[in-house]
């Protein structure tokens, strides 16, 4: 496929963070997240995005088909998404992999492997946070732990719920917080705009 | 574990906001410690019982005293209502509790349109003459007697649901009609305004009220006419492009009516209309601008000696007012801006929406958000309230707003069922 036949569609989350939908694979070695240059090395996509000037990259992460990227500069995603665009094309049109395989994990600050906690996150998801968001039709995915940061996908009735981010900050997240305090971070990946069945839709002024 | 020397805000979320990210991660940014009150229970409210709360919205009395209750295990430092249920909510249990926030009347008077008109009427505001019925009168004698063009409204549904224009008495009976059963589906109460038509350019009047006094934060103006008969609103753009003396006239008319009604804290949204009579109010609420039209109000302080802003969102400064916090700066920035509420094309269920990356790609545009889901059915005016969604843009100039807006508008195609 050539790099024009690629289609990428922007949906911002807001002035801080976009995801970037894209009609091929980007990486499909699982999630991998980057948190600065140095992190990115080797992988020319994440490099080509963290160096697009203005836009005071903090954070790239990729999935599959989906790439979130977050900026500290107030610039607007109409300005930044577009060189976000090219380094996509052109990083899938090149030899290398756009995205390097997931190095081993590495040891988190406190001494708990993203594996450990990995583990840890996943057994409170199935014993605590599934259970409760299954009373409103709704599932969570962990999808990885990087660097102690917590990725998760929400489906079902969380995927499009106006009470969603509530959820996700409230709930899950103060529980993480609670029983897994080495997480530093999460990290929700949801397409929300493909929810068909949101527990809450949003309706009022 | 929590800070106790974080303040504590309470923010009333109804399940069916758009402003649950907008205010929930500005909270976060503030490193406040949040409590979400809504008015249906959160499945972790029970393992997260000092960040989620269930609270009574249809009877403020009693949600004052769950928040009472609430604020004996965990002190609160600020209340706010998102909504205008919420903000009568707000204003009760501010008083409950010693907070900031509005006289539960004020609150009371901005949600009920008749007590609203009337109260304001007292006080000299310019309003359209009114007149309150009930369904249970007969149609065809009101017609008889009403003065046109009219709108018929309900009292308490947002977003111009079940807001008729009748130009003859037959209209008149058959808007009558239709109301009826907005009415009744929407279990809401049986009274009616019939009000006098106002021409003339509709704006939006974005304010913070701080001590009594509101601190205008934006105008915007509504370039798509609202003649009726229905008055779903799409464009919204500010600065307005009205002759100055006529915007400090709307405002004027925006003091007069917060004072009127007795507001004395937090964010208001008011829409009126100018003529050659000069100002009307038409319509106060005391709370925000709604949907996620929000987005395109952005304050900024200029760093002197450099070009680099800080930018702050409406959602901040209504917190940081709630909870006492200094304020920033009130001065939303120098760029035009705007936003579109996306028409409903149609009566039906959604399948997609296409066009969507090309609407992004229009210059100016900054966001396209389609809030609708697939599978959803689509209600268009006045049964409806729900917009599909929403469009954001921001340039040099109100009418290149404008244009980049109706631009993209143009390039989405709803596909129904």
């Amino acid at each position: 496929m050539s790099s024009a036949e690629i289609r990428i569609t922007a949906e911002p989350i807001d002035n801080g963070r976009c995801k970037f939908l894209v009609s091929e694979p980007v990486h499909d070695g699982g999630v991998r997240r980057f948190a600065s240059p140095q992190e990115a090395s080797g992988s020319p996509l994440v490099e080509a995005i963290f160096a697009i000037p203005g836009a005071e990259v903090a954070e790239v992460i990729v999935s599959g088909n989906l790439v979130t990227v977050v900026k500290r500069s107030a610039a607007p995603w109409q300005v930044i998404g577009k060189p976000v665009g090219a380094a996509i094309r052109s990083a899938l049109a090149g030899d290398r992999p756009a995205v390097a395989p997931k190095p081993a994990a590495p040891v988190a600050a406190g001494g708990a492997d993203d594996d450990t906690l990995y583990d840890r996150v996943a057994e409170l998801f199935d014993s605590q946070v599934n259970p409760m968001v299954a009373r409103h039709g709704g599932r969570v995915e962990l999808i990885d732990v990087q660097d102690a940061v917590v990725m998760l996908r929400m489906a079902g009735g969380c995927q499009g719920c106006g009470m969603a981010d509530v959820t996700l900050r409230q709930g899950i997240e103060a529980m993480l917080q609670q029983a897994v305090p080495e997480v530093k971070g999460i990290v929700d990946i949801t397409d929300h705009t493909a929810g068909a069945n949101p527990y809450f839709a949003a309706s009022k002024k | 574990m929590p800070c106790p020397s974080k303040p504590r805000l309470l923010l009333l979320l109804p399940t069916a906001t758009y402003r649950a990210t907008a205010f929930v991660e500005t909270a976060r940014r503030l490193g406040i410690e949040l409590t979400v009150a809504s008015e249906l229970p959160s499945t972790f409210e029970q393992a997260q019982p000092d960040r989620l709360v269930t609270l009574d919205f249809s009877d403020p009395e009693r949600a004052a005293e769950q928040a009472a209750e609430f604020a004996r295990r965990h002190p609160v430092a600020g209340v706010v209502g998102v909504d205008d249920d919420g903000a009568v909510v707000a204003a009760v249990i501010a008083g409950r509790l010693g907070l900031r926030g509005n006289p539960p009347a004020a609150a009371l008077a901005a949600r009920d349109k008749h007590v609203q008109r009337r109260e304001l009427a007292r006080h000299g505001v310019p309003v359209p003459r009114f007149e309150l019925h009930a369904l249970d009168e007969d149609a065809n004698a009101l017609a008889a007697g009403a003065r046109y063009p009219c709108v018929l409204k309900p009292l308490r549904l947002a977003a111009s649901r079940g807001v008729i224009r009748a130009d003859d008495p037959r209209g008149f009976a058959a808007a009558f009609e239709r109301l009826t059963r907005i009415v009744e589906q929407a279990g809401c109460s049986r009274s009616i305004l019939v009000e006098d038509f106002v021409p003339g350019p509709e704006v939006a009047l974005e304010g913070l009220v701080i001590d009594g006094r509101l601190e205008v934060l934006g105008l915007f103006d509504k370039p798509d006419p609202l003649d009726g008969p229905f008055f779903e609103e799409t464009i919204y753009v500010t600065p307005s492009r009205l002759p100055a003396p006529a915007q400090r006239a709307l405002i004027r008319c925006g003091e007069a009516a917060v004072a009127a009604l007795g507001v004395r804290e937090g964010p208001i949204h008011a829409e009126l209309r100018y003529n050659a009579q000069g100002p009307w109010l038409i319509e106060l609420a005391a709370r925000p601008i709604g949907g996620r039209c929000s987005t395109v109000l952005r304050f900024a302080i200029r760093e002197t000696g450099n070009e680099k802003r800080e930018t702050y969102s409406l959602e901040e400064l209504i917190i940081r007012h709630a909870l006492g916090m200094p304020l920033p700066g009130l001065e939303r920035e120098q760029r035009a801006a705007g936003v579109m509420m996306i028409p409903v094309p149609g009566a039906g269920v959604l399948r997609e929406v296409r066009g969507i990356t090309e609407a992004r790609a229009v210059p100016l545009v900054e966001d396209v958000a389609i809030t609708a889901h697939p599978g959803e059915a689509l209600v268009p005016w006045p049964e409806g309230s729900r917009y599909p969604g929403f469009i954001f843009a921001r340039g040099e100039t109100p009418e290149a707003v404008e244009g980049a807006l109706r631009a993209a508008h143009g390039r989405l195609t709803f596909v129904m069922q």
